[in-house]
């Protein structure tokens, strides 16, 4: 009598704790979205032409400024590496709204409270002639694509 | 005796009691003129009933717990009625968000006014349950026996200051947008899961549709829940704990001990309701 009860008190407690634990961690899976419906990671911006030498064009809804000096070009991230606000083209670089964080020209910290200097993306050219912005792929600042 | 002949002799049924018959099925009690019948009203009543039929007379002193965690969940009921009611006009869609939001201030009857006694309710709601956690933790209420609903309390400011981050993204305009921008990005910068946090919260990467549905689901339907489950359990243990928490009775001291200290205050909030009750200072609680 008195296993039976322990044997089906485990057996119950066994199923409850890990019917629950099934649960929170589905719940997990379930929560994380698979797709996303926003901005993609890779985009299409227009032509080389479309950026003359020497123009720093700042992308707001994409949230990339694109930089051409010659036949150099680059894309540098324009979120703020403090919290995530968009920052704004200034005469030495970029400045936050946010919180005041300062980069130069290249994206390095120059002032304020963000930790890190704003990611280049990597820019390529696509066999159509565009120029691609790849998001998801950070490349070392200082690297241009030569157009 | 007598009585239970006189019942007996109504069950042949006249369809003429109904009437009588379904208004005393609902009206269970009648007018209470007496103690006795006043304790009855209050202990059959679903609503009644949250509150005990007799307190501590130290109880009724409003300077001490100030009403301030009733007026939190007073504020919580408006909120939910006027919450459902902003439901029926609101899409949380970022196309029609913010013009939903104008219409509301604008053409819905009545919609300015529910908008901003959610809004100020809101703001008055977070305000009240953190001045509730001051008083609480002030007078020593914290204390034995009462650690567990210290603990729900910490859990239900929490869930309250998530309902009003998560209602801050709803009305889609820039003060909204960028909140939340900064608010997630705060999240991010916790140790090893904040990424996971942020992109859970966002369902993007970036504030946006995903963003605001989800923000739109826990606000309406998840936290609520939580809340009310909480608040539930903190009141349950209220009465378990022996009642609202109160000042020390002054004659109950030893003799030297004024009763002023800090000390005494946290004994007299701890006294459990059993004990309590033998004491003479209990009174009946005008319904």
């Amino acid at each position: 009598m008195e296993s039976r009860r322990t044997a089906l008190t485990w057996l119950s407690s066994v199923g409850l704790f890990g019917s629950a634990v099934l649960s929170a961690v589905s719940n997990l899976v379930f929560i994380k979205p698979r797709a996303t419906y926003g901005q993609p990671s890779r985009f299409a911006i227009g032509k080389p032409d479309d950026f003359p030498p020497g123009t720093r064009i700042s992308l707001d809804v994409k949230r990339v400024c694109i930089v051409r000096e010659g036949n150099k070009m680059a894309a540098i991230s324009t979120t703020c590496t403090h919290l995530g606000c968009i920052v704004g083209t200034s005469d030495t670089g970029f400045a936050c709204p946010c919180h005041g964080s300062r980069f130069d020209q290249d994206g390095n910290v120059t002032g304020g409270p963000a930790p890190k200097p704003l990611p280049w993306f990597k820019l390529s050219l696509a066999p159509n002639g565009e120029l691609e912005v790849d998001k998801g792929q950070a490349v070392d600042a200082g690297s241009y694509l030569n157009v | 005796m007598s009585i239970q002949i006189e019942e007996k002799g109504r069950k042949t049924g006249r369809v003429g009691d109904l009437p009588h018959e379904v208004w005393t099925s609902v009206f269970r009690n009648p007018w209470p003129s007496n103690d006795l019948e006043r304790s009855s009203t209050s202990f059959t009543n679903f609503f009644l009933h949250i509150h005990p039929v007799k307190v501590h007379k130290h109880t009724l002193k409003p300077s001490y717990t100030l009403g301030l965690g009733l007026i939190s969940f007073f504020l919580f009921l408006i909120l939910v009625v006027t919450g459902v009611l902003l439901m029926f006009y609101y899409v949380p869609s970022t196309t029609q968000a913010y013009d939903r939001m104008l219409d509301l201030r604008g053409t819905v009857a009545f919609g300015i006014f529910l908008r901003n006694m959610h809004r100020w309710s809101a703001h008055g709601m977070v305000a009240m349950v953190f001045l509730h956690m001051c008083r609480v933790f002030l007078t020593g209420s914290y204390k034995k026996p009462r650690q567990f609903n210290w603990v729900l309390g910490v859990l239900l400011l929490l869930v309250t200051l998530f309902m009003s981050f998560t209602g801050y993204l709803l009305p889609w305009d820039q003060l909204a947008f960028w909140a939340i921008t900064v608010g997630t990005s705060i999240a991010a910068y916790a140790p090893v899961i904040g990424k996971d946090i942020q992109f859970l919260l966002l369902g993007d990467s970036t504030v946006g549709q995903e963003a605001l549905l989800r923000f739109y689901v826990l606000h309406v339907a998840v936290l609520p829940a939580v809340l009310g489950l909480l608040a539930a359990i903190h009141f349950w243990r209220i009465r378990k704990d022996g009642g609202l928490s109160r000042p020390e009775e002054e004659d109950a001291l030893p003799a030297g001990n004024s009763g002023r200290g800090p000390g005494a205050r946290a004994r007299g909030a701890g006294r459990g309701g059993t004990a309590g009750l033998r004491t003479p200072g209990f009174c009946t609680r005008s319904i």
